[in-house]
């Protein structure tokens, strides 16, 4: 009996983090990290929440309050836009908008660009060649043919902005992916994992896959203002968000206008979502510096 | 390693072939044609212009009438611009991307790289965070809204630089759209360089250089900054691509008069061989980018191979 | 330029007796070219620099079809007659002109008219420009709009004749005979648009395509091509062979392509730019404010409407579009909507079109209440129910973007009706409107020219202007019997009546005139507000000192 705790008090003692807890502790040390997430939660919880608490309508026009600056009347603390709309709802609901687009197609473009570049920078050769020729192909083509292609083609709905985005957005990450799985599969330890016979699987699992975690993050957070960025110039062709559904995209846009008359059009959404974006770059250089295995 | 470059050069050719019958195929899927407008032609004019643009043929052979036409250097004439030819075009809208893009592709990756090893340097210190802030400034707000800023700032409030236009590659011109596109693409050069350079750090021989007591800036010249800028030339690629051939939003705002405008003007007027000729530039210019990039790799770490 | 007593005495007679022909010959008697105020002192640099909008598609007076290239159009070439700042219609190349018979008319060219090389502008050039432009070979877009006012104009430009049947001849090199299908009350005016003008056929023969790029475009208005930057910038200089060159003040004009709207006002703040092409949405009030000496806003000849797909099954009865068209509330509109000093309409002219008059629809003077009451009634007795979904299709643009949330919710508020409003590219939107695919599209019209028929082709059975594919046998009928008068009263009373006939059919929804509001710089002179064509010639232009 004795000798049973004296071992289970061993394991306790000699028992290691698991690589998971590892990274939660090192982000959690990440002041910068810390705080955006928890200020993404909040933008993120009002943008879901806050409708349905508010009082006004975000596609009520009031046109005796066109452009009226932010007051405490009416709620209507962000003040209302060209039409007289409350311009606090309209933030919100723009920020679910784009807030969802954000995440479905950076998910889209990022797994697809992984598994394009990693196949690519791994197999080499001609595959890699031809795969990373395609790409080549993909960024000659003009965007704005094929968004109006697709919308005439196939219609209007949601799960299409997300694709279209997708379409031109996933390049990037495939040659960022290349690249690094390039210079990864040409290093000492898996040069000798290879030489010992490792299988291909196994080496992508577990050294690939835990050296391409960093520059994922990173680029993760690369592409989420592109896509939302590009989700804006799509609306204003007429793809996307249409009336009176609305994004910090078509906001902005429509507060540049009249940026100098009615200058909260355009502030209250460009804040919103340059502090998401602020926040996702911290997030992401947590994530980096938190996933980093050789960072001890 | 010539003999890569050679085969990457030659490779173009198909590239270029497929991409163009794609285009193609798209434009002419695209409802509305070059020639609807709000006054509507005659059916006989109509007839006309068709016979003349070729656009009442079949489009196999309007398809082969074109590629015969660009094996002979010939872009064709534009459908919109009457007067002009599409070499025209195309030679004179270049040369104003090719500067612009190419002064703030120079100008962000030097900034870019010293603001990022600045901040890897001090890693989660205050001058870290503070300096992240200004080099992700390009990435958290809309270029539509930076240059207007910027137009206000400079050019209206100050008056020091005009609020657009272009006149022939003269620097007060070239400033403010530089200026933005140098701020939008600092932001991703600065990160990664940010990111790689902590990577690179922590890796084993660096960790022996700094135990035999080097200098920081010896360690970082000599051995980190090699492999620090491999995902960061990965990112220059694509980003040179955009600030050459797809600056639409600095055009617009800054009325330049270079490709990306012309690409998203053809676009919209359905002004089919001014786009295929673009996109036979664009193409071009982005298989030599990408080309120039590998290269780049296999010179960086010298374990790369092809 | 000197006051008239400073000119030594023969300049003064010459003066006089020129003006004085002018007067005997022209069918109005107002001034050429830029005739600066008494007391105003002129800046000693002449050199404006104004926006156009877009990139011109080109300097071929035949084949143009944008506002921007007509304005280069003509600042560069001149015909017969020339249309001036407030619009009215003065001599160009022709000094006089008479009516011989009510399709005939004789027009006689100054001696003194030159081309750009210095050659003589001769009525040959005329016949040649004429009939280069109206020949479907060409393909110009608006050989079917001016065509079928000269004879055989229509059957040329449908191929049935060749393009030297048409009516246009040189009885001698300074003698010309216009002959029209049918009496045209405004020729003269219609003569003064530069498809309709001379062309120099050596310099078109010598160099085919590139007969307009700089160095090779022979040009015999005020101005000529000095330097063409595609998209960046088009400079004229003051053509010195020009017959009116002392009334001609500016001697460079920079022409801007710049097509954001905010650029634009952008450029003019940093004085870059004299001359806005347009104002970016809702800007008016703010701009009037702060440049109230740089705000010039004046009605034109053009009307903002819906189009209503008469063949669309909601759509079909006839008081269902009547209620829709009623509760729109457009006083509203255009005070706080666009409020850019746009005027309501409620009929299909524009005030200030000449061969018809303004009629309105009765219920126009209605208080709203009483609106919204006769169209609920309206829609009931037509069987449509309270959340009816209405489709309204537009191209994206912020100010039409205000517009149809505005009608939106006016259909909302007050007949419960949903409508879904689809953006969509220009031309997505004009192949929707010609093929009928929609049910209430966003359009508009400018005139052509100031003549009441050139807004009746938007509602006539078989016009190709027609969007709306509506037919009222009896309007085109009065329509037609309208083109054979020659009793100028009796043709406006067809054309009024026809116009009225038409409208209450309710085969579109008239919203607004057009207005255009711009930034000019305050020292910009001569730019007229009373301008219904918006039609400002650069010879009209000055800069004052300051």
């Amino acid at each position: 009996m004795k000798s049973a705790s004296l071992s289970a008090t061993l394991e306790q003692a000699v028992a290691g983090r698991s690589p998971w807890q590892d990274a939660r502790v090192r982000f959690l040390r990440n002041k910068a990290a810390v705080v955006s997430l928890a200020l993404l939660a909040i933008i993120t919880l009002a943008c879901i929440a806050g409708p349905w608490l508010l009082p006004n309508q975000f596609d009520s026009a009031d046109w005796n309050a066109m452009s009226v600056p932010p007051t405490f009347a009416h709620w209507h603390l962000f003040g209302t836009d060209e039409t007289g709309r409350d311009l606090f709802v309209r933030c919100l609901i723009g920020g679910r908008v784009s807030l969802m687009i954000g995440a479905l197609a950076t998910l889209t473009s990022v797994t697809l660009g992984i598994v394009w570049g990693a196949v690519a920078g791994f197999i080499g050769g001609r595959v890699d060649n031809a795969m990373m020729r395609f790409v080549d192909m993909m960024y000659a083509i003009p965007y704005l043919l094929i968004a109006i292609l697709m919308v005439t083609l196939l219609g209007r709905e949601f799960y299409l902005v997300v694709l279209t985005i997708t379409v031109f957005s996933w390049m990037d990450m495939a040659r960022v992916v290349r690249g690094q799985t390039l210079a990864i599969r040409s290093k000492e330890y898996v040069e000798a994992a290879r030489a010992i016979g490792v299988p291909t699987r196994r080496i992508i699992v577990r050294h690939v896959v835990p050296n391409l975690l960093g520059i994922v993050a990173i680029y993760t957070t690369v592409t989420v203002p592109g896509v939302i960025l590009t989700e804006s110039v799509l609306s204003f062709l007429g793809l996307g968000v249409q009336e009176p559904m609305t994004s910090w995209g078509v906001l902005i846009q429509d507060g540049v206008g009249v940026m100098e008359s009615a200058p909260w059009i355009l502030l209250f959404p460009a804040a919103l979502l340059s502090i998401t974006l602020y926040c996702i770059n911290f997030v992401g250089d947590g994530l980096r510096d938190a996933l980093d295995p050789k960072d001890r | 390693m010539w003999s890569y470059t050679l085969r990457r050069v030659l490779l173009t050719l198909p590239t270029l072939l497929i991409v163009v019958t794609v285009c193609y195929l798209l434009l002419h899927a695209t409802p509305g044609g070059p020639f609807d407008g709000e006054r509507k032609v005659s059916a006989e004019v109509l007839a006309n212009l068709q016979a003349k643009y070729h656009l009442g043929e079949p489009l196999w052979k309007q398809y082969l009438l074109y590629l015969d036409g660009l094996l002979h250097g010939d872009l064709g004439a534009s459908f919109r611009y009457a007067d002009w030819s599409v070499n025209e075009l195309v030679l004179r809208a270049l040369p104003v991307s090719l500067a612009i893009g190419g002064v703030s592709m120079a100008l962000a990756i030097v900034i870019g790289v010293l603001l990022g090893v600045a901040a890897a340097l001090r890693r989660n210190s205050i001058a870290d965070y503070a300096l992240m802030l200004v080099s992700n400034a390009g990435n958290a707000f809309p270029s539509f809204v930076i240059g207007p800023v910027l137009i206000l700032v400079f050019a209206i409030a100050l008056k020091w630089l005009p609020a657009g236009g272009w006149d022939d590659f003269d620097p007060r011109y070239m400033a403010l759209p530089v200026a933005l596109l140098v701020m939008i693409n600092v932001a991703t050069v600065g990160r990664v360089t940010r990111a790689s350079l902590i990577e690179v750090m922590n890796t084993p021989y660096i960790r022996t250089a700094r135990a035999k007591g080097l200098a920081m800036h010896t360690i970082v010249l000599r051995h980190a900054l090699k492999p620090t800028l491999i995902p960061v030339v990965s990112v220059i690629g694509p980003l040179a691509i955009q600030s050459i051939t797809a600056a639409v939003v600095t055009e617009s705002v800054f009325s330049l008069p270079g490709i990306g405008k012309l690409i998203v003007n053809g676009a919209a007027n359905r002004d089919y061989t001014l786009v295929l000729g673009l996109v036979v530039l664009v193409t071009v210019v982005a298989v030599l980018l990408n080309l120039l990039v590998d290269l780049a790799y296999a010179w960086l770490d010298p374990k790369i191979r092809y | 330029m000197k006051s008239f007593a400073a000119l030594t005495p023969f300049k003064r007679t010459a003066l006089a007796a020129a003006s004085m022909t002018l007067a005997v010959g022209a069918l109005s008697l107002p001034a050429v070219a830029a005739i600066v105020p008494q007391g105003v002192a002129l800046a000693a640099k002449q050199e404006l620099v104004r926006n156009n909008g877009s990139e011109v598609e080109t300097l071929d007076p035949a084949l143009v079809e944008s506002v921007g290239a007509a304005n280069l159009g003509r600042d560069l070439f001149e015909g017969l007659t020339v249309t001036n700042g407030d619009g009215a219609v003065t001599p160009g190349v022709a000094e006089k002109w008479e009516q011989k018979d009510p399709t005939t008319w004789i027009f006689h060219l100054r001696k003194n008219a030159r081309w750009s090389n210095g050659q003589n502008v001769t009525a040959s050039d005329f016949v040649y420009g004429c009939q280069r432009f109206i020949d479907p070979k060409l393909a110009s877009p608006y050989g079917n709009v001016f065509g079928p006012f000269l004879l055989n104009g229509a059957d040329i430009v449908a191929g049935k004749k060749p393009a030297s049947a048409l009516g246009v001849h040189a009885i001698d090199a300074l003698t010309l005979e216009v002959r029209t299908a049918g009496p045209v009350p405004f020729l003269p005016e219609l003569m003064s648009n530069p498809n309709l003008g001379p062309v120099h056929r050596a310099t078109v023969e010598k160099y085919g395509r590139d007969w307009t790029k700089p160095g090779n475009l022979v040009s015999n208005g005020p101005f000529q091509l000095k330097d063409w930057q595609v998209n960046s910038k088009l400079v004229l200089a003051k053509n010195p062979n020009y017959w009116d060159k002392e009334h001609v003040q500016l001697t460079q004009v920079t022409y801007l392509p710049v097509e954001d709207e905010n650029t634009d006002v952008k450029l003019f703040q940093s004085g870059d730019n004299d001359m806005t092409y347009q104002m970016p949405t809702g800007t008016y009030a703010k701009y009037r404010q702060q440049f109230p000496n740089d705000t010039r806003n004046s009605l034109i000849l053009g009307t903002r409407y819906y189009s209503f797909n008469n063949r669309d099954p909601l759509l079909k009865d006839v008081r269902v579009r009547k209620a829709l068209s009623m509760v729109i509330d457009r006083d509203l509109l255009a005070q706080r909507v666009t409020a850019d000093g746009q005027t309501p309409m409620y009929g299909l002219m524009p005030k200030g079109v000449s061969g018809a008059d303004v009629s309105n629809y009765e219920w126009a003077s209605w208080p709203m209440d009483k609106r919204v009451a006769e169209a609920k009634k309206l829609l009931e007795q037509a069987g449509v129910k309270p959340g009816t979904k209405l489709r309204f299709a537009m191209n994206t643009s912020d100010y039409n973007k205000k517009m149809a949330i505005f009608a939106a919710s006016e259909w909302k508020t007050k007949l419960g009706l949903a409508t879904d409003i689809e953006s969509m590219e220009f031309k997505v939107l004009l192949k929707k409107r010609h093929d009928g695919d929609y049910q209430i599209a966003r359009n508009g019209w400018v005139a052509d020219y100031n003549d009441a028929t050139t807004f009746l082709q938007l509602v006539q059975c078989k016009s190709t202007q027609n969007d709306n594919f509506n037919c009222n046998p009896k309007a085109d009928a009065l329509i037609a019997q309208a083109s054979e008068t020659t009793d100028q009263a009796k043709r406006k009373q067809l054309l009024t009546e026809a116009a009225k006939l038409v409208m209450d059919d309710y085969p579109l929804l008239p919203l607004l005139q057009y207005g255009l509001p711009r930034l000019v710089k305050s020292y910009v002179g001569g730019y007229s507000l009373k301008n219904p064509m918006d039609h400002y010639g650069s010879k009209d232009l000055y800069i004052v000192k300051h």
